[in-house]
């Protein structure tokens, strides 16, 4: 019932969290230089087409007027038309938000594979080389930007030794209807087109690094710190003093108490990653969210940029959530905590 | 070394991943970067450059445009034009037929104007005051008539900027909206291409229709791809690759010249009649002085520019010489002096005292940040506090809307979109286009005004031709611009794809059916 009660709370405050972005963001978004109807028209439109765009889009009425408008069509899961594309904000987010996310995910997914290990290996070899070659590893990724780091794989791969693909999704040879997902790996083994499949995963693995390396060297560095930490603990004494078998202490009593930090890291960071994706997007043609959303703020086209800003807001806030509940399953002790408040 | 085909099929299961997707390939691909997206293919709607490659592929329009700028016939025939140059009669092909095999009528036409004047975006603006709803009507199955509500000379040359729709395909899906969202992502044209695929920010994929009315030649292209990408990187790796056919016209002198010593392709030069200004805001202190505008084009360094900074041709009026008909060749160009710069400032009424005054232009472009630093050091040497003024695009379509917010100079390219001087002076030297980024001058003549009004209903081209010289004399007196150069054009083009010709309107140069594979 405490669980519920506190859940309840943070959806709430979630929900509270979202209406003061949609009103920030509407508010910054209008004060941002240049005319929308005017840059969507071009130079070459009349005064009175320009006027007539901006009626159409509700643009010369009172600014809380406009919002009011904008809650309205949310309300109704209506986010409007975009300038840029001329088509619903809809369409355009649920054909370009699993490009987005499945390139997240896999970024997620290889920064946890490849992360935890290292900080595991880095705490038990502490101080010996393989903690040092983890650490450099990890100061290296964190201080190199992505994009410097997308534009070196695609010369790498694709230009020096051209193995792997460079552009996109899939390769314009491959015929293929995105299934009910969007998501090309999970909708391709879901029909078995292992064609589609091999492709798509050979166009993630360039952006994906890119993206992944940072990431990786930051969840390795925390899993190390929190390892040390927990090894420290009475608990892991007695346990190798009653012959514990140091597998055992490494990975059940060590290891997931320490997977709390790194848990949540990696929850921020897919969710942050969802609007922060956007320059290796661009570099690779990949088309995602957060390539568009970045184009939609240079068109000013108002409502295409809300729409990404409160998808990406709504996604951020329901990881932390799924977050907060996650950390409460792996670490009983959060659960505890959370009873007593 | 002998594959047996068992231990072939065993290699491809390991390497499924890496190697062996998406082996297949069509006859001739072309695949070209492109830097900006595709917006819409809706033809009332279309609007830029990218915007016009895509739909001058999957659309035809009654006539089209040559390299030369001359009209040419594509779904219509022939068309004549009333003594009065009021009315503009068409009559289509008979074998013209849209990609789905049904014949494209004269009702298609009134059907394609109509939807355009109700959503009145993209080329509607060609026709403001000229035509209206009521103004097309079909004479019969193949004839169309275009009534005009007052005498517009560039009136054919407009034609080129509308592409005829399928009417009762679009009718057969109008929801509530004349069509406009399943246009968005369909088409009902009568072009050499359709729609094969379309990932909205990547890439864009147009397949030949086979049963195109108008046929096509030796080595047709069968199928165009897209890939929107401005990242130098990712267009080298494409092109090592193999994939890469042909670059935009945007790349880098690097990849240009990384590109060639691939030895796979050529780099394909061309002179545009797209113009590159310093505009000079005539309504605001310094430049409000004709005297003090003139000095800028006398201290403006023009070879430095030209054959330095932003390779192009010799400009020596608003009008390129593209337009060679109407183009005043007896202006000479200005030549680059500083002395003659300081004496013509002497003339002006801020002479005796440092003139403050504000460069614009694009922040982040590097040449125009190279050109922006040269007038500032030629500028200083003569007089002038200069102030740099580098803003973000957007802020420049904003602030070019009022006299008081437009720099007194600043860095834009114009090209026609129309092959007609009226393109070139209407919407950037007419009262009635102030206060875009096309007319930054403010002009606001009488005189001039009366010129470009008197060329639009003189029908005769040699009249035209006449006001359009004495319309450039007047505006090189009153300098309102600093007339830099012509933009070439140049591609990274694959050695065996011929066919690139800069055509005066848009982006119909990349009308590939002009294009041909030259390599068996």
């Amino acid at each position: 019932m405490e669980f519920l009660s506190f859940l309840l709370r943070r959806v709430g405050w979630s929900l509270l969290v979202l209406v003061g972005l949609s009103m920030v963001i509407f508010f910054i978004a209008r004060i941002v230089p240049g005319d929308p109807a005017r840059m969507a028209l071009g130079p070459t439109a009349t005064a009175e087409q320009v006027e007539a765009l901006n009626d159409k889009l509700g643009l010369n009425k009172p600014i809380t007027v406009q919002y009011a408008y904008f809650v309205g069509g949310l309300a109704q899961g209506d986010l409007g038309r975009s300038l840029l594309t001329e088509r619903a904000v809809n369409d355009d987010i649920r054909d370009t938000f699993p490009a987005t996310f499945e390139l997240v995910f896999a970024t997620i997914f290889m920064a946890f594979v490849f992360g935890v290990p290292m900080g595991v290996v880095a705490a038990n070899w502490k101080d010996r080389w393989p903690d040092t070659a983890v650490r450099l590893f990890a100061i290296f990724a964190a201080v190199t930007p992505s994009f410097f780091l997308a534009i070196l794989l695609q010369v790498l791969a694709g230009y020096v030794l051209g193995v792997l693909p460079t552009t996109g999704r899939l390769s314009p040879d491959v015929v293929y209807t995105a299934g009910p997902t969007g998501l090309l790996i999970f909708d391709s083994i879901a029909q078995g087109r292992w064609d589609v499949l091999g492709d798509a995963v050979r166009h993630l693995i360039l952006p994906a690094t890119a993206l992944a390396a940072a990431t990786t060297g930051q969840i390795a560095r925390i899993t190390r710190a929190s390892m040390i930490d927990t090894s420290r603990q009475d608990y892991i004494e007695a346990a190798r003093a009653f012959g514990v078998p140091g597998w055992l202490r490494l990975f059940k009593y060590n290891l997931r108490p320490s997977f709390v930090p790194p848990l949540t890291i990696l929850g921020l960071e897919f969710a942050s990653l969802i609007g922060g994706a956007f320059v290796v997007e661009l570099v690779f043609a990949w088309p995602g969210m957060a390539a568009y959303g970045i184009r939609t703020i240079l068109q000013k086209d108002l409502n295409a940029v809300m729409g990404v800003v409160m998808v990406s807001g709504v996604f951020f806030v329901t990881v932390n959530l799924v977050i907060d509940i996650l950390v409460g399953i792996v670490d009983p002790r959060v659960r505890i905590r959370g009873k007593r408040t | 070394m002998i594959i047996r085909p068992s231990r072939l099929f065993a290699s491809c299961a390991v390497a499924a991943l890496f190697a062996c997707a998406g082996a297949a390939s069509a006859e001739t691909v072309v695949t070209m970067n492109t830097v900006q997206i595709f917006g819409t293919i809706d033809p009332a709607k279309i609007s830029d450059y990218t915007d016009y490659m895509a739909a001058v592929n999957l659309y035809d329009g009654l006539l089209t445009v040559d390299s030369s700028g001359n009209l040419v016939p594509e779904l219509a025939e022939s068309w004549a034009v009333s003594d009065d140059a009021r009315e503009a009669t068409f009559t289509l092909r008979a074998d013209a037929h849209f990609a789905d095999g049904s014949p494209v009528e004269a009702s298609d036409v009134v059907y394609t104007f109509e939807r355009l004047f109700r959503i009145n975006q993209g080329p509607a603006n060609l026709f403001a005051g000229v035509l209206s709803a009521g103004s097309v009507e079909a004479v019969d199955a193949r004839t169309v008539k275009f009534t005009l509500e007052k005498p517009f000379a560039p009136f054919l040359a407009t034609i080129p900027a509308v592409f005829i729709l399928n009417e009762d395909a679009v009718t057969a899906n109008e929801g509530g909206d004349d069509g406009q969202t399943w246009l968005a992502t369909n088409t009902a044209g009568a072009g050499a291409y359709t729609l094969k695929s379309w990932e909205r920010g990547a890439r864009m994929v147009i397949v030949r229709d086979p049963n195109y009315y108008k046929g096509f030649g030796d080595g047709p292209i069968d199928e165009v791809r897209w890939i929107v990408t401005n990242d130098e990187a990712t267009v080298k790796s494409l092109a090592a690759s193999g994939e890469l056919t042909m670059t935009s016209q945007y790349q880098s002198p690097d990849t240009y010249k990384a590109l060639e010593d691939m030895g796979r392709f050529n780099i394909a030069k061309e002179a545009t009649a797209t113009a590159f200004y310093l505009k000079l805001n005539t309504k605001v202190a310094p430049t409000d002085d004709v005297h003090v505008r003139r000095a800028i084009a006398l201290a403006t360094d023009y070879d430095t520019i030209r054959e330095v900074i932003l390779p192009g041709g010799e400009l020596t009026t608003p009008l390129p010489k593209a337009f060679a008909d109407f183009h005043n060749d007896d202006i000479p160009q200005v030549a680059y002096d500083l002395e003659a710069a300081k004496a013509e400032l002497a003339q002006s009424k801020y002479a005796g005292q440092e003139i403050p005054i504000v460069l614009g232009y694009v922040a982040g472009t590097k040449f125009e940040e190279e050109i922006s630093l040269l007038m500032q050091s030629n500028l200083e040497q003569i007089g002038f506090k200069v102030t740099q003024q580098p803003d973000p695009w957007n802020r420049i379509t904003e602030i070019a809307g009022k006299v008081e917010t437009t720099p007194a100079v600043n860095q834009v390219f114009f090209g026609p979109t129309y092959p007609s001087p009226d393109s070139m002076f209407y919407t950037q030297y007419h009262s009635n286009a102030a206060g875009t980024w096309a007319s930054m001058e403010w002009v606001q003549d009488p005189e001039v005004d009366a010129m470009i009004d008197k060329a639009r209903v003189t029908g005769d081209p040699a009249g035209q031709a006449a006001i359009y010289k004495e319309l450039q004399a007047k505006l090189v007196d009153i300098q309102p611009d600093v007339f830099l150069l012509t933009q070439t054009v140049q591609h990274a083009m694959d050695k065996c794809l011929t066919g690139f010709k800069a055509v005066p309107m848009q982006s119909f140069d990349y009308d590939f059916t002009r294009y041909s594979w030259t390599c068996k």
